[in-house]
């Protein structure tokens, strides 16, 4: 009996390109996908659970390990929230460090988005490139507390600690070089026809679809929708900052990349701003010892690299939280892979998960 | 708000693989540049001061006897229950002292919580040291007392 | 009898076990080769730990993969799951036959082999195996046989993965062969050969080699520049390297056809597409950069000082000098793949079919018809 059959394979959750465990369903006629449905859970430490068990200092912890690619944007975006409930601002200076550290952590997280992205479609090199750039990021964000990726800086009322010496200068000079290596890597990718071949018209989603998904983030602005938390609802100082934000017209791959590529430019620019701006004085208010909230709830929505990373957090008068949810971006971006998927072929399923730059650990809390 | 510019390929670039010969420039360039490798374990990594190895317990010169009042505190912030502490009244000098002091280290996280809360001056008792090798062949070896938590870690240096 | 009996079996399976050696060894330095290239390319430093910036590390490889176990998967065709790595190596090697490795024959005076007393006549030892008058068509033909190997490798191994990734090198080779058999044509007619050893003749006795072909005596007018190109992308994606290496796109397919082998089998499908990249080069360098001509930059004079870098010795300085050029052609050419893998981005199976499909194959044909006009016209 001769016949044809859609062919099942498993991608994931051990495989090379899935970002972490994820596991994504695939039904195939030849190399074409006909249906994708991705299967999550893998990374699953119960975040939410434990920021209802442990107080609020100690919760901030879990935040790292969240969004591992960019800890510091979780951990602002909890100590926000946990600031809200307490009616406390932070100190001007630490206002300014929080944005620079933001930013550099949001480049940094685009350059592993960039390097993975460029791997998973085979360009090696861009890959290691891209590292070594995070590297000197990485370096940064050590420099200043104490650890690279877990980084547990943020307090409630300000920073943990001020800049060290020469922190500064070499948050400066990081800037200067990178605009150099941004042009390589465009030599590498941008014009490069393979990359266009298959980057371009691969998974485009309209604004409006994009919007009904509930994308945000790039990913949203890629497909023309002008919204950026840090626009729409500033925070912090970003009112006094200058830049742009870029869109794209298409809301393809290609579209998601380039509008990536100018995010990282843009914060380079918030960077250098708030480097010049960044007044002097104390870096924390004074805040009480031991953080017992008012009863009360609060939503506080942030921008992070993969989009608008949100908390919510009930308090009852406790110092630990009544509720704590943490609303995801790469969650809620990873929900439009099978629509995205739908007439794509097995390679493009790849390039695909690297566009919507998930992180698993983020997705599953 | 601005939207960011497709760039399309013109005929001659097209023609004359222009962007593929810029491409392999770049990466040809890259060819004389210094590698970034560390060489490790040969060559150590460069630590800067505020890194946040695994915590460990110190005493300060100005402060007789047992620097650790035994006041839990850090045992209380720590985020994984790591660490147990019993305290005895001090040798020397009024108040408490650490007579037990437990550090897991299958269990800490690094998050420097326990340096931060550390009462003790002029410097904290508990302290995240500079030490990064946590590998161990057993478990247990990882459950940390008094003891080694004062003694700096062995390494061992390797020939270039 | 007895001197032709040495003379065409002994003679050659001497012959036969020196070029399997040799390869090996090229094999696994230009493994080495290539991880150092890339990661020099990469800011990184590659292997360093065996042996002097780990120059022993092929070796410590190659240990490895003898001492791995070798994991069956329960549902393969086990009897398939064996054969087809040897399939795949069988015609890489039986390619080499026809490699002029340099232009001079050895004469091997009469000798006796001590201890045994046996007298063995005077010889004529050769750098190739067999001069073929048909070398280039056994060429193509062997070549085209490995598909076979990868296609019931991914069969056998019972693997989804595996099942597409040597669906597509099937598909991939098979519409690769049409340009690469294109792109060669015009050198047979140059020639008008097809022993590869009378090619890298016809190019001596032309006075250059045929990638600096000039018709009408114009340089640079219409060289073979097109037929080199054609050559080269369809070798690469013949032999499935980057950008081309789709049935084994790791981060797509994990490993493609050989996903399911381990140990010394997998050590076989790497041999045997390290070996393709060789013969690819090799040829090359016969067909297009002269073989084992030496590299004089047009100058008339330097063909004597290059030609024989060690005059003392005579025709065997002749014979060395010649492989030395032959090497280092190869050597570059290789050095090429390699910084191809670690430059591009990889193509899609469709966009590599119409590639090959609409772009090489219609480019091939015109490169042909183009040639052959030229030569028409010089008459
Ligand atoms: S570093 Fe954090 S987890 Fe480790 S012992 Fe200190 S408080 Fe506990
Ligand atoms: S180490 Fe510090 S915080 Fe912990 S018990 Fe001793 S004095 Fe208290």
């Amino acid at each position: 009996m001769l016949g044809t059959r859609e062919l099942e394979i498993n991608l994931g959750p051990q495989h090379p390109s899935t970002h972490g465990v994820l596991r994504v369903k695939l039904k195939l006629d030849g190399e074409t996908i006909v249906e994708s449905d991705p299967v999550i859970g893998y990374l699953h430490r119960g975040c939410e659970k434990l920021g209802e068990n442990r107080n609020y200092i100690q919760t901030e912890v879990y935040t790292d390990r969240m969004d591992y690619i960019a800890a510091i944007n979780e951990n602002l975006v909890y100590i926000e929230a946990v600031e809200k409930l307490l009616g406390v601002e932070a100190a001007p200076r630490a206002q300014y460090m929080r944005v620079i550290l933001a930013e550099l952590q949001r480049i940094a997280s685009h350059l592993v988005w960039l390097a993975t992205h460029a791997l998973d479609i085979g360009a090696m090199s861009v890959f290691l490139y891209c590292f070594r750039e995070r590297e000197a990021i990485l370096d940064l964000i050590e420099g200043y507390c104490g650890a690279r990726l877990t980084t547990n800086a943020i307090r409630a009322g300000g920073m943990r600690l001020d800049f060290p010496d020469g922190w500064t200068g070499a948050a400066k000079d990081f800037c200067d070089e990178f605009p150099a290596r941004l042009k390589e890597y465009d030599t590498l990718l941008k014009t490069n026809r393979i990359w266009m071949g298959r980057t371009k018209d691969i998974g485009v989603i309209s604004g409006e679809k994009a919007l009904s998904y509930g994308i945000t983030g790039p990913c949203l602005r890629a497909s023309g929708v002008n919204y950026d938390v840090r626009k729409a609802m500033p925070y912090e100082v970003y009112s006094e900052m200058e830049f742009d934000v870029p869109l794209g017209s298409v809301g393809d791959t290609y579209d998601r990349y380039l509008v990536r590529l100018e995010e990282m430019r843009q914060s380079r620019l918030i960077v250098l701003q708030a480097l010049a701006k960044m007044p002097e004085g104390p870096v924390m208010n004074k805040v009480p010892k031991r953080i017992k909230p008012p009863a009360g709830e609060v939503y506080v929505v942030n921008e992070g690299p993969r989009g608008e990373l949100g908390v919510y957090l009930v308090s009852n008068g406790t110092d630990t939280a009544e509720r704590c949810r943490f609303k995801s971006p790469c969650f809620v971006n990873l929900q439009a892979l099978p629509e995205l998927a739908k007439g794509h072929m097995v390679a493009d399923i790849v390039a695909l998960i690297g566009t919507l730059d998930i992180v698993l650990g983020c997705i599953d809390r | 708000m601005s939207v960011v510019q497709r760039p399309e390929l013109s005929l001659w670039k097209r023609l004359f693989l222009v962007e593929l010969l810029q491409g392999m420039a770049v990466t040809f360039r890259h060819w004389w540049r210094k590698p970034t490798t560390e060489q490790y374990p040969k060559e150590r990594p460069k630590i800067l001061p505020r890194f946040r190895g695994i915590p460990k317990l110190q005493d300060h010169p100005d402060v007789e006897g047992i620097l650790c009042i035994a006041c839990n505190q850090c045992s209380i912030i720590c985020p994984d229950d790591c660490i147990t502490v019993l305290g005895e009244p001090r040798t020397v000098g009024k108040g408490k002292q650490a007579k037990v002091f437990i550090l897991d280290y299958e269990r800490c996280c690094l998050c420097g919580l326990c340096e931060e809360v550390c009462p003790t001056t002029p410097v904290p008792a508990i302290f995240m040291s500079h030490e990064y090798e946590l590998a161990r062949y057993k478990r247990v070896d990882l459950m940390n007392d008094m003891k080694e938590l004062y003694e700096p870690q062995p390494t061992k240096e390797y020939l270039k | 009898m007895k001197e032709q009996l040495i003379q065409y079996l002994a003679v050659p399976m001497l012959q036969i076990a020196a070029i399997i050696g040799v390869m090996l060894l090229c094999v696994m330095y230009l493994v080495l080769w290539e991880r150092k290239l890339i990661a020099f390319m990469q800011v990184r430093m590659g292997p360093m730990r065996v042996g002097y910036h780990g120059l022993l590390q092929p070796i410590a490889d190659v240990v490895k993969l003898l001492l791995k176990e070798d994991v069956v998967p329960k549902a393969a065709d086990r009897w398939v799951h064996l054969i087809s790595p040897i399939i795949l190596m069988i015609p890489a090697l039986a390619c080499f036959a026809v490699i002029p490795f340099t232009g001079t024959s050895f004469e091997v005076g009469a000798f006796t082999i001590p201890l045994v007393n046996y007298d063995v006549p005077a010889l004529t030892v050769t750098s190739w195996v067999a001069d073929l008058n048909i070398g280039l068509l056994y060429f193509l033909a062997i070549s085209s046989l490995g598909v076979y190997g990868l296609v019931l490798a991914g069969w056998s191994s019972n693997s989804k993965y595996s099942m597409l990734g040597s669906l597509r090198s099937a598909a991939q080779m098979i519409s690769y062969e049409v340009p690469l058999g294109l792109s060669i044509v015009a050198i047979l007619m140059l020639s008008g050969t097809a022993s590869l050893v009378g090619i890298v003749e016809a190019q001596q006795e032309a006075g250059h080699w045929w990638l600096f072909w000039a018709p009408l005596g114009v340089p640079l007018l219409w060289p073979q520049f097109i037929g080199l190109f054609l050559y080269f992308v369809a070798a690469v994606a013949e032999t499935n390297r980057a950008p081309f290496d789709l049935p084994e796109a790791e981060t797509e397919l994990v490993a493609g056809f050989h996903t399911e082998y381990s140990g010394m089998k997998f050590a076989f499908m790497f041999l045997a597409e390290y070996l393709n990249m060789i013969l690819a080069a090799l040829i090359v360098s016969v067909l297009f950069l002269g073989g084992w001509l030496p590299v004089t930059f047009g100058i008339p004079g330097l063909s004597e000082l290059f030609g024989n870098f060690l005059p003392f010795l005579g025709g065997a300085g002749a014979a060395i000098t010649g492989f030395f050029w032959l090497a280092l052609k190869v050597f570059l050419v290789l050095t090429v793949y390699l910084w191809l893998r670690a430059t591009f981005p990889r193509y899609r199976y469709d966009q590599l079919m119409s590639l090959g499909w609409k772009w090489l194959i219609p480019m091939g044909l015109a490169h042909v018809m183009v040639t052959a006009l030229f030569m028409l016209l010089r008459g």
